[in-house]
């Protein structure tokens, strides 16, 4: 369960992120859609640990990710935008390393790990540097690696930069089993296809204000005052 | 050149352009302004006095005192040699520009000058400024005529800087077009092998302790040039050109300062065009090489279960363990950590050898202090620069991955005590061999072993504790190159204040060491109680700053990312 109280974030004078309130309840997949620069990995950085809000609150699985971190950070998993990792690990240490970060048990992990390298595909090159990786190999180590330690929440930010067709497949699918056996997940995306197939539910922000919110059904309606396409109310929303 | 000047022109705009103009960066650019001013400032009254006691309380007379210049230039030139190759590598070779450059009708003769001018003038604006300071404080001792400066900064040191640059992209890309036909790993290993030689060499034929000797046995008459004393191979070196230039300016014949100027400037020039003409003929043929040993590198990493493996358990809690093992992997793989490493290491242990044995027949117990002293100071100074070059980058190597620490369930705080910790233990041991190593042959005086091997233990404790909180504070998290973190604004105000830190530590003992060993040689009474005075205020002063920079630099990690 995610919640976002008044959450505002300023960069000096500019405001990022401005008052956005919400909340995602247990196994709920939400879209969280915007234009480039309307506040979406602002937003995900708060969430994270990454950014300090300016002000507001942010609850993750009932925990305030501010007053306490450790807490907060141990029940979600999170991909970012750019999947950097430590250029001189495998992605098969890399895993065994965020493992470490968040305590899971050895013999759990190892388990987990081949879990994912199976499910993932990444049998073939998990054992090289992941300097010599292409951008969607990296992707797919940082999804295994957010997996790997079963997180009951899991924050994506742009989940298919760099991912093949077949990958991005895999990760659809492995997104929507995690939704049905109840993770919660939080995933900003700029492909709205992606966003109707798998969210229940979709928010659109623009210059740092939420103004869209609503459910898969009730989207259905908005597109159909439209010519039925989600782009069409994404654009006309978001338009200057 | 038009092309050539495009580039230039706006690597300058870059250079130059301020990113933020925040409070904090404000304070931080005025914080930089005021220490790098307090230390040329510093530096300047720390090279006048150095003169001065030398020559007029000491009495070593001003051959010798050249002599001693000369042999640090030598260290210097190394120095510079050696980080020019490393640097050349990552700038040349491994650069993202390149790439981009590559891709642009642009010469490759072009790109290889931009990148060598780029990657000389990086790493060296603090050197002129430093040395800027040292050659006030030594011309204002000797009272030296304007022109002396311009002079010696723009037609000896910087040619000086400049032709160790050259021979260090030279021997660069010699090894890259001998890397298409022999190992890499073999070839780096030769190269080492090779500048150690070199050093070894150059002490044993220059044997600054013989100098000293045959000098002092002219004592009272060591000003006058003891020329033949030189070893005929010393001067073929450039470190020897220009303690000459110094010497003879001194002295004013100004016909011999010409023609070493001349013959210095000569050979700058001549390598420096051998650089673009050999840079024209190789860089892109060893550009390529460089990709192909790149792409032969991209193997399977053998799962060895040793105890760095991550797949094994620890005793370790498994935030420590992960942590610990990744900095293992991170500088076992990474070349430029581990060649550096060995080099220094290599060159620390040669020197600790030599210093061991060394017996030194003077009578004069203040020279003796002094000696005593200069490698007292030489060992700490050598430890800042190993804790420059490998604790300051710790925090700043996190790059762009930092947010897996940030969003995992650990404080930032924790993941810099363990990496702060574990290099500490690694330079307390270093530290603990150094100062024991150097002291083997001062047993006979009580207690000054001891304090100065405790004394030693505080200014690693500080030194490392400093370098951390600065890289912290100046953490760049998308440079990736250790060697530019730790030549980078943050690391260069870092070696002023650990600098600066030294120099209290130098004030502090040197009154307690020169009586000791005069109180020794006339066999009065042995005041040790200053010594334990001095360690004491040491003691105080380093826990300030530690408290102090601790603080700076686990706020700085709160930052966002």
């Amino acid at each position: 369960m995610i919640t976002l109280r008044n959450l505002v974030k300023k960069f000096n004078s500019f405001t990022a992120v401005d008052n956005v309130s919400l909340t995602i309840e247990k196994g709920e997949f939400f879209g969280f859609l915007g234009p480039n620069g309307a506040g979406k990995t602002t937003t995900i950085k708060m969430m994270t640990g990454l950014f300090t809000p300016t002000s507001g609150e942010i609850l993750i699985n009932n925990f305030d990710i501010v007053q306490q971190p450790l807490e907060a950070k141990s029940t979600f998993g999170y991909i970012p935008d750019h999947p950097f990792l430590y250029d001189k690990l495998t992605g098969r240490e890399f895993m065994y390393y965020m493992g470490g970060l968040f305590k899971i048990p050895k013999e759990q992990l190892k388990e987990n790990i081949e879990k994912y390298i199976d499910l993932l595909e990444l049998a073939s090159w998990i054992d090289k540097k992941t300097e010599d990786y292409s951008q969607g190999m990296r992707q797919r180590v940082t999804f295994a690696a957010a997996f790997a330690h079963e997180p009951q929440t899991i924050i994506i930010d742009e989940p298919m930069v760099g991912l093949d067709p077949r990958s991005a497949k895999i990760i659809k699918e492995t997104l929507k089993e995690k939704a049905q056996s109840g993770t919660t997940i939080f995933m900003s995306t700029h492909i709205l296809e992606m966003a109707e197939e798998l969210c229940d539910r979709i928010g659109i922000i623009n210059k740092g204000k939420i103004i869209f919110l609503d459910t898969k059904e009730n989207l259905h309606r908005h597109k159909s005052q439209y010519d039925g396409k989600l782009e069409s109310v994404f654009l006309e929303l978001t338009k200057e | 050149m038009p092309t050539f000047l495009h580039i230039l022109l706006f690597k300058n705009k870059m250079f130059w352009k301020i990113p933020s103009q925040n409070t904090s960066s404000l304070i931080k650019n005025i914080g930089a302004f005021i220490v790098f001013s307090s230390f040329a400032v510093g530096a300047y009254f720390f090279s006048q006095f150095i003169t001065s006691y030398s020559l007029e309380k000491i009495g070593i007379g001003s051959f010798l005192f050249h002599r001693f210049i000369s042999i640090i230039f030598f260290v210097f030139f190394i120095t510079i040699n050696l980080g020019n190759i490393v640097v050349s590598f990552s700038t040349l070779y491994r650069s993202p520009e390149v790439h981009f450059l590559l891709s642009q009708p642009i010469s490759y003769s072009t790109i290889f000058l931009i990148k060598f001018l780029d990657n000389f003038f990086y790493s060296s604006g603090t050197l002129f400024l430093v040395a800027f300071s040292v050659l006030l404080g030594y011309g204002t001792y000797f009272h030296l005529p304007w022109y002396f400066y311009p002079l010696i900064m723009g037609g000896v040191l910087v040619p000086f800087m400049f032709l160790a640059g050259c021979i260090a992209v030279l021997v660069l890309l010699l090894l890259m077009k001998l890397a298409s036909k022999i190992h890499f790993k073999k070839l780096i290993v030769g190269v080492v092998a090779l500048y150690c030689v070199q050093v070894f060499v150059y002490f044993k034929i220059t044997s600054p302790i013989r100098l000293v000797e045959q000098v002092m046995q002219h004592y009272p008459n060591v000003d006058v040039y003891f020329g033949s004393l030189d070893a005929p191979l010393t001067k073929l070196l450039p470190n020897f050109w220009v303690s000459q230039i110094l010497y003879f300016f001194v002295h004013n014949e100004m016909g011999v300062v010409a023609t070493y100027v001349a013959l210095l400037l000569g050979i700058t020039i001549v390598v420096f065009l051998l650089v673009v003409i050999i840079g024209r003929k190789l860089f892109y043929s060893t550009w390529l090489t460089s990709l192909t040993i790149k792409a032969l590198s991209v193997k399977n990493v053998e799962r060895r279960n040793s105890f760095f493996s991550f797949e094994k358990k620890s005793h370790f809690s498994p935030q420590t363990e992960v942590i610990l093992k990744k900095e293992y992997w991170q500088f076992l793989r990474e070349p430029s950590q581990w060649i550096h490493f060995s080099v220094m290491m290599v060159l620390t242990g040669v020197f600790l050898l030599s210093v061991s044995s060394l017996n030194i027949k003077l009578d004069a117990p203040q020279v003796r202090g002094l000696i005593y002293l200069v490698i007292f100071v030489f060992n700490t100074f050598l430890l800042t620069s190993i804790t420059l070059r490998f604790a300051f980058p710790m925090m700043s190597l996190e790059g762009s991955a930092y947010w897996t620490v940030r969003s995992a369930p650990i404080f930032p705080s924790t993941v810099y005590h363990i990496k702060k910790n574990a290099i500490m233990i690694i330079l307390l041991l270093l530290g603990i061999s150094i100062g024991l190593f150097s002291n083997l042959s001062y047993t006979y005086l009580p207690m000054l072993p001891i304090v100065i091997l405790l004394t030693m233990l505080c200014i690693v404790f500080t030194i490392v504790h400093l370098n951390f909180g600065m890289g912290s504070l100046y953490s760049n998290y998308l440079e990736k190159n250790p060697i530019r973190i730790a030549s980078s604004q943050g690391a260069t105000l870092t070696f002023l204040l650990s600098i600066v830190y030294l120099i209290v530590v130098i004030v502090l003992y040197f009154i307690p060491i020169v009586e000791l060993f005069t109180a020794y040689a006339k066999k009065t009474l042995l005041y040790t109680e200053y010594l334990y005075y001095a360690f004491g205020i040491l003691l105080c002063v380093s826990l300030l700053i530690v408290f102090i920079i601790r603080n700076v630099g686990l706020q700085a990690l709160k930052r966002d990312f």
